[in-house]
């Protein structure tokens, strides 16, 4: 059961919300800086694509990176079960590994990551996008911050709607 | 040389440039002045094709400039520096990061010949043992010399600097000011200066352009600013009580 949790749920969507309020304000307003700074401005004066050198490698990274986050939140959520089951004295240790190994389905994992890769393209790109328009000096940036977050989360929820529904069903 | 002819923007249904025509020589230090949100940063942005004007041309000597593509404008563009009115450095970036930022993209030169070039123009600019300070570590003096650092560093043909010294001080505008006309003639550079500053204006203005709501409706220099019997432009060059008095003396 905390296996199918965590794989299924905890640690794709809800990591993934709390990356968009953490990273996606932080991409946003870091952007949002840029462009009412002229940074954006001064780049692009040097005939630099700027949103390409800005915004791409940040999809990418996080697109590539993040499913490792969620196996790794994987794994802590499983260890931080059997600390639980040890103190509490629930089941014994070992049933707790048996249950964990008993119909372990692999393609949950491999389905997980994938949904992390789709959100984390989901709130690099929003984000991005919200920090790149910009505009109306400090209070401008702080909107899109706030746009950001709440765009993000909730297409976070519509993708994840569309990958289960693809993938599992 | 810089030609513009006939340059009109909108923005929705306010007209920011009407018909503006002018030409920016090279080795002189052209200043557009006006009061605020008389349409001088649209008129500059739309030089350097930031903005895209709705109608009229923008030569950069026999090149249209603002029918080129964004391939095509990058060629123009390594040849132009530009200083923004907050320096607008890299925050992410040391200050010798930000003066090899355009070496990076535009040239293939070694490490060493990089560093040698920012410190070259580090020391024009009169600043030595910064290499390593990030902009907010600096002052706003010193980072407009790291801006003006940067904006030489690939050696441009045509220099912008919007409202140089805003923010500053009179004796540090001063030496900015200085320092950019010295860095002209020296170069030969097409220099165009968007400024309120009348203090700029006397020390720097070889040639001058008076923006008065989106409209260029004056051109002359700095020996004769002071004698014009253009209404709007007494009314912005004496517009304290002490430029009031100088010029009631001076009669």
């Amino acid at each position: 059961m905390a296996r199918e949790s965590l794989a299924l749920e905890f640690c794709s969507t809800m990591i993934a919300l709390i990356l968009a309020g953490k990273v996606g304000s932080n991409i946003s307003s870091e952007i949002g800086s840029m462009r009412i700074t002229e940074q954006i401005d001064a780049m692009e004066m040097m005939g630099i694509n700027s949103a390409s050198y800005l915004i791409l490698p940040k999809i990418a990274a996080s697109t590539l990176f993040n499913p490792l986050l969620m196996v790794m939140s994987f794994i802590l959520g499983l260890l931080g079960g059997a600390i639980i089951v040890m103190i509490t004295g629930i089941v014994t240790l070992s049933q707790y590994s048996e249950g964990l190994h008993y119909a372990f389905r692999s393609y949950y994992i491999f389905y997980s990551m994938v949904k992390m890769s789709a959100f984390s393209f989901v709130i690099t790109s929003v984000s991005s996008f919200y920090g790149y328009y910009a505009s109306g000096g400090s209070l401008g940036v702080g909107s899109s911050s706030t746009k950001a977050i709440v765009v993000s989360s909730v297409s976070i929820l519509l993708v994840n709607l569309i990958i289960t529904q693809l993938m599992l069903n | 040389m810089i030609r513009v002819v006939k340059l009109n923007k909108f923005f929705g249904e306010k007209q920011v440039l009407k018909d503006i025509s002018i030409n920016y020589q090279p080795g002189e230090c052209s200043l557009i002045i006006g009061a605020s949100g008389s349409g001088k940063t649209v008129l500059l942005k739309s030089l350097v094709g930031l903005f895209e004007p709705d109608s009229g041309e923008v030569w950069y000597e026999n090149v249209l400039f603002n029918k080129l593509d964004f391939k095509e404008k990058k060629n123009i563009r390594k040849e132009i520096g530009m200083l923004f009115q907050g320096s607008a450095l890299f925050d992410f970036a040391t200050v010798e990061e930000n003066i090899r930022f355009p070496m990076d993209f535009f040239t293939d030169w070694s490490n060493a010949e990089k560093l040698e070039r920012v410190n070259f123009c580090l020391k024009r600019v009169n600043l030595q043992n910064v290499n390593k300070l990030f902009p907010n570590e600096l002052s706003g003096g010193m980072q407009k010399r790291v801006g003006i650092a940067r904006a030489i560093a690939l050696n441009p043909k045509y220099l912008f600097c919007d409202e140089p010294n805003s923010g500053l001080d009179p004796h540090t505008s001063i030496l900015i000011d200085q320092l950019i006309s010295e860095i002209t003639k020296e170069y030969n550079m097409t220099t165009v200066i968007n400024t309120h500053d009348m203090n700029s204006v006397m020390e720097i203005g070889d040639s001058v352009g008076f923006i008065y709501n989106g409209e260029l409706v004056w051109e002359g220099d700095k020996n004769n600013i002071l004698t014009s019997s253009h209404k709007e432009l007494n009314e912005f060059v004496f517009a304290s009580n002490m430029a009031k008095r100088i010029k009631e003396m001076t009669r």
